[in-house]
């Protein structure tokens, strides 16, 4: 069998906790039917681009998948900690793998665990976005790229923080605080073009941005030349996060 | 398979420096086919680092080693793929129970699925695992946790296998079927590299040893020379009638012949360890009479290799501030 696939097997099997992916399904969800419904009410359909205009359910369900991109980054910096401290992250590099294998592996299980947890959310959500949501090529190839890049920002910025942090406990603390700033100062909840000019400038900063508009455009078809311009400066984020994620994980004592 | 028929490890003058300080300090060693190759040294003495740099984990400072014909620097995945480890620490998979854990480790080595039931099998039954065989590794005691540890490791093939004090924690009997285990193993053409701090232990197992002491090699040699060479002194074990005393200690500690004096489990016998017990002898009944105590018994015991580990260790204390190899 393949070394990657031999890795990826191995830590999708050892280091995954079946509790944790289950709340992490559940947390999307939740903000689907209460928040979104909750809120439908007070507020119109609005304009999310192209001229086009969704109810603000609808709008934050699409927000929400995307959410399980953020909580497969948390699993790549757990990953990383399970094996550091039960030995195991030791243990593999003195066996018939490379560093870069080891970390490879990490994050494209990562992948796996967030684009799949995605399709799950998108699946139990389809009764409120499935009307919406007429798939095209070009509308798909938007989803995966926006879930694929996602997931390797937050998974090498998982990873570089576990490498930082001196115990698993703080990286759990740091990694919920700083995904609470990225979710917040995202579109995920709200259109960052009718937030305050801080939020907006932050804003324009976070990948979570650019993933959850590249998906909304994708799935709702509205997609624009400024799309284009999310998709690059989404993937330059994902690019630069891989490189300081490898960069931190040479540094490791053993 | 090992390239030529030199030996399995040569280690010629590795050093490894943390900032300024000197873990290991140009050791050099080499290692035949077979061999059962001990390294003993006191806590930080270097064992540990020496082999992070020999399974090519710890990058070295200085120096050159070659494994099974590779080179330690640049062909550290043939290495790899050679070799096995069992490390001084815990190393497990939380997620998994003992059997599962087995397996994917043996999968990870890509054994083939069929192999890996069959060696899992042999190894539970061998190492007596079967009683906690479904059980989470994060459920295990330390010993259970070890014996895991040191099966998964004979799943897949290797020449070479370093183990890092791999019975802490085991009882006397675990521990007996283990250096069973290692030696039946070593028949069959495997090298061991092995650190311990049990001496009973290494002159069980190994060929030869290594005494390491702050970084540096102070002996290499059959544990049978050893004692001979470095065992001279004699151990001059009495009791006294009144139990311990500690002015009585205090004194023959700082006699001259006296290297080291140990209580034993405060039922008042002492053990001198001393190169003149005919000069040592009169002085302690010297001093038992001094302070009005009886000497109930006295003798002069064998040397054991613990004995010759704390001379040579204390030897390259006394003789040399920064250590000095010894031939």
């Amino acid at each position: 069998m393949n070394t990657y696939l031999r890795l990826v097997y191995r830590n999708l099997r050892a280091n995954l906790d079946r509790a944790s992916l289950f709340f992490e399904l559940i947390f999307p969800l939740f903000f689907i039917f209460v928040q979104g419904f909750g809120i439908n009410g007070i507020v119109p359909p609005f304009d999310i681009g192209n001229g086009r205009f969704v109810s603000y359910s609808l709008f934050l369900a699409a927000g929400a998948v995307t959410l399980t991109v953020i909580n497969g980054g948390t699993n790549a910096g757990t990953q990383l900690w399970f094996d550091r401290k039960n030995g195991m992250f030791e243990q593999i590099l003195m066996g018939p793998f490379t560093r870069a294998q080891y970390i490879l592996s990490i994050i494209l299980a990562t992948l796996i665990i967030g684009v799949a947890g995605s399709l799950l959310v998108f699946v139990f959500a389809y009764p409120v976005v499935g009307a919406s949501f007429s798939f095209t090529l070009g509308g798909g190839l938007l989803i995966a790229a926006a879930l694929f890049l996602g997931t390797v920002f937050f998974g090498a910025f998982a990873i570089a923080l576990s490498v930082a942090l001196k115990s698993s406990e703080t990286f759990q603390v740091v990694s919920t605080f700083a995904f609470f700033v990225f979710l917040f100062t995202s579109s995920v909840f709200f259109p960052a073009s009718s937030a305050p000019a801080a939020i907006q400038a932050v804003s324009m900063l976070n990948p979570l941005t650019y993933t959850t508009d590249i998906f909304r455009a994708g799935l709702f078809g509205s997609a624009t030349a400024l799309t284009s311009v999310e998709l690059a400066v989404l993937a330059v984020e994902a690019a630069g996060m891989f490189i300081v994620a490898v960069l931190a994980f040479r540094r490791i004592r053993v | 398979m090992m390239k030529g028929q030199g030996p399995v490890v040569k280690v010629q003058e590795l050093s490894k420096h943390f900032g300024s300080n000197v873990a290991v300090d140009r050791v050099s060693f080499d290692i035949d086919r077979s061999e059962v190759f001990g390294f003993l040294g006191p806590n930080g003495a270097g064992k540990t680092t020496t082999i992070k740099m020999l399974t090519t984990l710890l990058p070295p400072s200085s120096g050159r080693a070659v494994i099974l014909g590779h080179d330690l620097r640049t062909e550290g995945r043939k290495i790899r793929e050679q070799i096995g480890v069992v490390q001084q620490q815990d190393s497990f998979d939380q997620g998994l129970n003992v059997e599962t854990s087995m397996d994917i480790y043996g999968m990870l080595w890509d054994v083939p699925k069929t192999e890996r039931r069959r060696k899992i099998e042999d190894l539970v039954h061998r190492l007596g695992m079967e009683e906690f065989l479904r059980k989470p590794t994060i459920d295990l005691s330390s010993g259970q946790r070890r014996r895991l540890q040191v099966a998964r490791e004979f799943i897949h093939d290797m020449d070479l296998l370093f183990l890092d004090e791999p019975t802490v924690g085991l009882d006397p009997i675990v521990r007996r079927t283990l250096l069973d285990f290692f030696k039946e193993r070593v028949r069959e053409g495997l090298t061991i590299f092995f650190t311990t701090h049990i001496l009973e232990e290494a002159e069980y197992l190994c060929n030869r040893l290594a005494v390491i002491n702050q970084g540096r090699i102070v002996d290499v040699d059959t544990p049978e020379n050893l004692k001979r060479r470095f065992g001279s002194a004699k151990a001059v074990e009495f009791k006294l009638l009144q139990g311990t005393s500690r002015e009585l200690a205090s004194s023959l500690s700082s006699f001259e012949g006296v290297t080291r004096l140990v209580e034993d489990g405060g039922a008042g016998v002492y053990r001198a360890t001393t190169a003149r017990p005919e000069s040592v002898i009169p002085e302690i009944y010297r001093q038992a009479e001094r302070l009005g105590l009886t000497v109930s018994s006295i003798y002069i015991s064998e040397t054991t290799l613990e004995d010759a580990f704390i001379n040579l260790v204390t030897e390259n204390h006394k003789g040399e501030p920064n250590g000095g190899a010894m031939r």
